[in-house]
């Protein structure tokens, strides 16, 4: 095993803008990070048989791409699907993982990974909100998630309300619920979100989207009540469990 | 057939069809964007609110893309309609989601209100103004269809749904002036309800008049003034009329220039020879007060009644001041010292950082939103700019505004200061959180002096490797040869003037020929932010600069001093439309857009790169040492100036100050040392509580949490300190500043804080700039920055905004003494200042009720201060961490009454009445620098070793020691039981401000030995008490020879305290 590089995929540009944090959090879990420009990966033409070659995991950081406009997500989205037309269902099929987080996470919902039915808008308060939130996780169905309690991170968003198609409301929840998809709930209500949903992931438990920042908790001089504990500011933050938890399964595939 | 097609196209007749395309929510969902405008409908008018019972936004597209009706169809299904979120209007184009007609009247239908009363408001777009949710839709539909979509347009807008039966056409108009638009860039109408329900707004030639125009096509010649015979007075008038804001005496030097022989003899063997409009544009963007500081390189006759502290002759007030402190304390990790870009300055042997502040005044008394969004996206590109290219890594805003209630008539074309909030708000919130650079620190100043003129303060932090393969990032260098390139977005008729205007006193300008308005893409910029640091880790250019104020006429000109010359064509220049003059070109001041110099040899790679990143480039000439700015248009000289002169010909102003002492200090409510107490009693509580509310000293986390101060991953000390564990609801206080922990493998961090007193300022500017330079510094202190030892690191960067100083010696004079002050607080304390910024005409001319005002700001010196942190892992907070520690005050205490939050808040408030004694009558505070060293040198690690045991630094500013005690208290909710000592006036002592003062808590078992190391190293110190469990604030008084409490004086519940400061609730 040693000596063998495990790699994640961290994609950037057109306004995402997390990137740096997340290839440093998957580099903290071990993982070789590796950022890459969408348009060198459209220029190289890089297939979906390339791709789960050469990395484990990829990443959707957070962001702004294309400045939000028409809908969080929806222009990156349709990018991704009509220049790259990765099968993220396919990959994960083949024994890769997929994280999205906030803009990425948004960008995911926009190509259909967690079904036709689920979509994203704006917090029922109507703004941006960057505060810390406690969640927990739901089910033990999210490979990313698992072993994990309760965890606090940071929110920074405006569009994290997560809504279900309204005709077939009930029917889609209980259908996600059974798959083990509801996987990450807010403990209070923040933002509208269908049953507090902060993240969900795919039937398969390897493709995971949260609101939520996971790499923005790496460290735990990043939590903004470190200064009362100030004995554990060497310590590593909560968030780093979800990325430690990909390595671990990234590497018993190898 | 081809030109067939063409002519069909553009008719969107035949087989193209073009397409207007509303989107909205389902009704099943909650529209909380239209809530949101009703919420700020209701802040601006509450009536009026009232009267909207229902409201639905719907998004407004027009588009106008040239493929067959079987391809848009789908592209657009694809692209804007999202099924299970909306319903989609598009006349008869495509089948609707909606109800049975398919129309509006379908969501009309879900109202409660049937049958209602509903209206629209429409927004769109003026022609020319950027557009990006329409450049969104381009990229989108190319993405879908798979071809470049070079001639399509698609623009972008708003119709709101409401319903009401009191509304009408007067209310509408107010709301849609009000709230929903944006004149300066957006027009808009009403819709009745008949026409909603109607089809014609998406009949295709009603589309091709709503899709935007290319404005007016002007001639794209130069004019030519023949300034040789003009006299005096018609210099004058001519530089009036043109809004060059060139003086007589500065007309009067170029009129010289350019008759001189030798210069005439050039310019004749270059084909020209009156001064065109393009030369005159140069002149008066490079002369400008913007560029040139023209009021501070002044030579300055002062003069004062009572003291000689002051020279009194000033040969250049900036020089003597500012820049020889520099020179004065220099330090070896300042690296570069320029002023007019960022200083930058080391942070290890790898790194080094910058820091920028800009002002957005004059834009944001216009547009909030645009001048805030521009000032923080010109700010980034600033540090983008400085040496080799910096990457923004954290922003800090301050405003200064009227009060937010402000009640009185407002003066003609002034915006209410709860807009102007609300503009700059979001202008700072898109312009930060969509480049992804945090907003880490901040202030918001309110005082009625601002009503005319609000201060928008945007602050960037940058950082750079020091070197990049064999070059020293910190420099610039530019050589002759070099590629003149210009990235970003293109050149529109936004944004002419901008810079020059900011000069004039008076909002009514004729605003016909430009678009004073300017407004960022975000996208673009952040596209050109990541490709710029790209290329420079390449290697790919050898210089840049923000192609800010001034356009290329200024990033050209100040990177051809450094090769000796430039020869360029403008026409050359990427243009959002055809039609701009080439002096338009030269000056146009809108956004995203930045000079390079590129060797020849690495632009084939420059040009590969920018093409994979998405961002445009123009190649306009090239770098020459010819000692001249040459400017062509279309191969025809325009412009051929004298690079020497234009930068160093501006005759130095010269001008007289008069200082006539500080105004007598107030004397009402003074009182005997018993009456002074016993007011006290019972009465304190309460007189905090309204001190916790006033707009200064409260909450501001309504506003913090609606920036993202923590993307990047570097936040150590975020704007607050937030308590989470065991309350469903975290609660938060107040920090002093901001710390970034900049790399992974390092533990040092970089501390930033403001200090800004502007009340002092009506007392005596000399101190106001004292007290900016000490509150800066002791907020950095309190978080954890280093002062006094060998290798620490601390800059301090001046922001003066200004009532013309031109308009009287007072005036004037109130500049100087700042400077002054500023310049002995940093020396006294051995800090730098290493860059500034200044903006001297903030006065406002116009009428109020038809009768003319003038409206001036308070001076107002905004200092940052910005400091490295050895080890983030020792950063403090201010709030009180347990129960049993010891709480202190530290540093100084003498505290003054005179120009207190407490006092304005009294003069403001006729139901309060303490009395207030002292024998001498009211004081200020008053610095002492020496007991400042020793202090900040303790608490900034240079000397002594027990600095690591406090558990929480508060620094005491506005409204005083107690205002700092209970701040400490307010997140984690425990008590503090505070004792003041018999013969102390309490009064002063509680809510007096002052300098070099610090609220700090230890814990019981250190707080011998730390007693000990104070009273060794001459650190003045006051036990206060400590911090106790039941959660109440108490005072009692003590007698200090026994230690014994003779009388409680107040006591306040921690809930009342918080509820007080956290007005929550009140904007949102």
């Amino acid at each position: 095993m040693s000596g063998l590089k495990i790699r994640a995929l961290i994609l950037t540009g057109d306004g995402l803008n997390c990137e740096t944090e997340t290839a440093q959090a998957f580099q903290m879990a071990h993982f070789e990070s590796e950022i890459r420009h969408l348009n060198d990966l459209i220029s190289e033409k890089m297939t979906l048989n390339q791709l789960s070659l050469t990395y484990s995991v990829i990443a959707f950081p957070g962001g702004f791409s294309f400045g939000d406009e028409l809908t969080s997500g929806k222009v990156l989205a349709l990018k991704i699907q009509y220049r790259l037309g990765w099968n993220l269902t396919e990959y994960v099929a083949r024994g890769g993982l997929v994280l999205g987080i906030c803009n990425g996470f948004q960008t995911l919902i926009r190509m259909g990974i967690f079904g036709r039915e689920v979509s994203i808008t704006h917090n029922l308060r109507g703004h941006f909100i960057n505060k810390w939130v406690k969640v927990t996780p739901h089910g033990n169905k999210c490979v990313w998630l698992r072993g994990l309690g309760t965890f606090e991170v940071p929110v920074r968003h405006a569009e994290g309300r997560i809504i279900l198609g309204s005709t077939r409301r009930t029917e889609m929840l209980d259908k996600m619920n059974h798959l083990g998809m509801t996987c990450l709930k807010y403990d209070v209500d923040l933002n509208g979100s269908e049953e507090s949903l902060a993240g969900l992931s795919d039937s398969s438990g390897r493709i995971f989207g949260l609101m939520p920042h996971p790499e923005a908790f790496i460290r735990w001089t990043a939590y903004p009540d470190w200064t009362s504990q100030p004995a554990r500011a060497s310590s590593p933050g909560q968030g780093l469990a979800i990325f430690e938890n990909a390595y671990k399964e990234a590497a018993s595939a190898k | 057939m081809l030109r067939f097609y063409h002519s069909e196209e553009v008719d969107g007749l035949g087989g193209f069809v073009l397409a207007r395309i509303e989107v909205g929510l389902r009704p099943d969902f909650e529209d909380s964007v239209s809530k949101r405008l009703l919420r700020r409908i209701e802040l601006f008018d509450f009536n009026l609110r009232k009267k909207i019972r229902w409201a639905r936004l719907l998004e407004v597209y027009w588009l106008d893309i040239a493929v067959p009706r079987e391809e848009l169809i789908p592209a657009i299904t694809e692209i804007c309609w999202d099924k299970v979120l909306q319903w989609v209007f598009t006349g008869n184009l495509m089948p609707s989601a909606a109800g049975k007609s398919g129309g509006l009247q379908d969501l009309m239908q879900e109202s409660p209100f049937r049958p209602g009363k509903f209206w629209g408001i429409e927004r769109r777009f003026r022609a020319g103004v950027t557009d990006n949710v329409g450049r969104a839709l381009i990229e989108a539909f190319e993405i879908v269809l798979g071809r470049s979509l070079s001639q399509a347009r698609a623009s972008s807008g708003g119709l709101w749904l409401v319903e009401g039966p009191d509304l009408n056409e007067d209310g509408l108009a107010i709301i849609a002036r009000e709230i929903f638009c944006n004149e300066l860039v957006e027009t808009w109408t009403l819709v009745p309800e008949e026409l909603l329900k109607k089809n014609d707004r998406f009949h295709q030639e009603r589309i091709k008049y709503d899709l935007p125009k290319i404005p007016r096509q002007g001639s794209e010649s130069i004019e030519i003034f023949e300034l040789k015979n003009l006299e005096a007075s018609a210099l004058e008038d001519l530089s009036q009329k043109k809004y060059w804001g060139l003086s007589f005496i500065e007309m009067k030097a170029i009129q010289e220039y350019f008759s001189e022989p030798s210069e005439q003899e050039i310019r004749k063997s270059k084909g020209l020879l009156e001064p065109t409009d393009v030369e005159m544009e140069i002149f008066s963007q490079t002369w400008s007060e913007h560029y040139q500081h023209k009021i501070f390189n002044s030579k300055i006759h002062y003069q004062e009644k009572d003291s000689d502290l002051i020279p009194r002759q000033i040969e250049n007030l900036f020089q003597s001041t500012i820049r020889a402190t520099a020179i004065e304390v220099g330090r070896s990790w300042l690296l570069s010292d320029s002023h007019e870009n960022s200083g930058i300055y080391s942070f290890d042997e790898e790194d080094a950082f910058c820091i920028k502040v800009e002002t957005h005044n004059f834009p944001s008394a216009l547009d909030p939103y645009g001048g805030a969004l521009t000032g923080i996206g010109a700010v980034n590109r600033d540090i983008l700019g400085c040496g080799l290219g910096a990457k923004p890594i954290f922003n800090f805003d301050v405003f200064c505004l009227a009060s937010s209630d402000y009640a009185k008539p407002l003066p003609d074309r002034i915006l209410h200061p709860r807009r102007i909030l609300d503009g700059v708000r979001r202008g700072i919130e898109h312009g930060g959180n969509k480049t992804g650079v945090p907003t880490i620190n901040g202030a918001l100043v309110f005082d009625d002096h601002y009503l005319g003129r609000p201060l928008i303060y945007c602050g960037t932090g940058g950082f750079m490797p020091r070197r990049s393969g064999e070059r020293s990032c910190e420099f610039k260098q530019v050589l002759s040869g070099d590629r003149i390139c210009m990235v970003g977005g293109r050149i529109g008729k936004d944004g002419i003037h901008q810079s020059t205007l900011s000069s004039f006193s008076s909002l009514a300008l004729d605003a016909s020929s430009s678009l004073p308005a300017v407004q960022l893409d975000s996208l673009t910029q952040k596209r050109v932010m990541d490709f710029l640091l790209e290329a420079r880790d390449q290697g790919l250019y050898r210089a840049v600069t923000n192609n800010g104020a001034g356009g290329l006429s200024l990033s050209v000109g100040q990177m051809a001093r450094l090769s000796g010359g430039a020869i360029l064509d403008v026409g050359l220049a990427m243009t959002k439309y055809p039609g701009l003059k080439p002096f338009e070109l030269v000056v146009s001041e809108s956004q995203e857009r930045m000079a390079l110099a590129v060797p020849p040899e690495q632009m084939p790679q420059f040009l590969l790169l920018a093409e994979k990143r998405g961002v445009e480039v123009s190649d306009l000439g090239e770098f020459t040492q010819s000692g001249r700015l040459e400017m062509n248009y279309s191969k025809q000289r325009v412009a051929d100036l004298d690079l020497k002169f234009l930068y160093e010909g501006l005759p130095q102003l010269e001008l007289t100050a008069f200082w006539e002492g500080r105004p007598s200090a107030p004397e009402q409510g003074l009182g005997s040392a018993q009456a002074c107490l016993d007011s006290l009693i019972g009465q304190g509580g309460d007189i905090l509580l309204h001190l916790l509310g006033q707009p200064n000293i409260a909450s501001k986390e309504w506003l913090i949490r609606q920036y993202d101060h923590e993307v990047q991953g570097m936040s150590v000390i975020k704007p607050l300190h937030t308590v989470i564990s065991g309350t469903l609801t975290a609660l938060s206080g107040p920090n002093d500043a901001g710390v970034v922990k900049p790399k992974v493998i390092s533990d040092r961090g970089l501390a930033v804080g403001c200090g800004i007193q502007p009340k002092l300022s009506e007392i005596d500017p000399f101190l106001m700039a004292q007290a900016s330079v000490d509150e800066a510094l002791r907020n950095i202190l309190c978080v954890g920055a280093e002062y006094g030892t060998s290798d620490c690191i601390t800059a301090l960067v001046s922001s003066f905004c200004w009532p013309d100083p031109l308009r009287s010696p007072q005036k004037m004079a109130s500049l100087v003494r700042a400077c002054y002050g500023l310049r002995e607080a940093a020396l006294a304390l051995s800090i730098p200042l290493v860059s500034g910024k200044d903006s001297m005409k903030n006065d406002f001319q116009g009428k109020c009720e038809g009768r003319p005002v003038t409206l001036s700001i308070l001076p107002t010196l905004l200092m940052t201060a910005v400091g490295r942190v050895s080890d983030i892992k020792l950063c403090r907070t201010a709030d009180f961490k347990a129960v049993g520690d010891c709480i202190y005050l530290l540093g100084g205490s003498q505290f003054g009454l005179w120009g207190s939050e407490l006092m304005f808040m009294l003069n403001q408030k006729g139901d309060i009445k303490p009395t207030i004694q002292d024998e001498r009558g009211f004081r200020t505070g008053e610095p002492s620098w020496t007991l400042a060293r020793k202090v900040y040198s303790w608490i900034g690690g240079a000397v002594g070793k027990l600095q690591i045991r406090l558990k929480s630094l508060h620094d005491i500013s506005e409204g005083g020691l107690l205002v700092a005690v209970a701040e400490s208290l307010i997140a984690r909710g425990f008590g503090a039981a505070l004792h003041i000592s018999v013969g102390v006036n309490g009064w002063e002592f509680l809510f007096g401000e002052g300098f070099h003062s610090f609220v700090a808590t230890v814990s019981e078992e250190f707080s011998k030995s730390i007693e000990l190391e104070w009273g060794e190293l001459g650190v003045p110190f006051q036990r206060l008490g400590i911090v106790q469990s039941p959660p109440y604030l108490e005072v009692s008084l003590v007698d200090p020879e026994s230690s014994t409490n003779l009388k409680s004086l107040f006591k306040v519940d921690v809930k009342r305290i918080r509820s007080a400061w956290s007005k929550e609730g009140y904007w949102e």
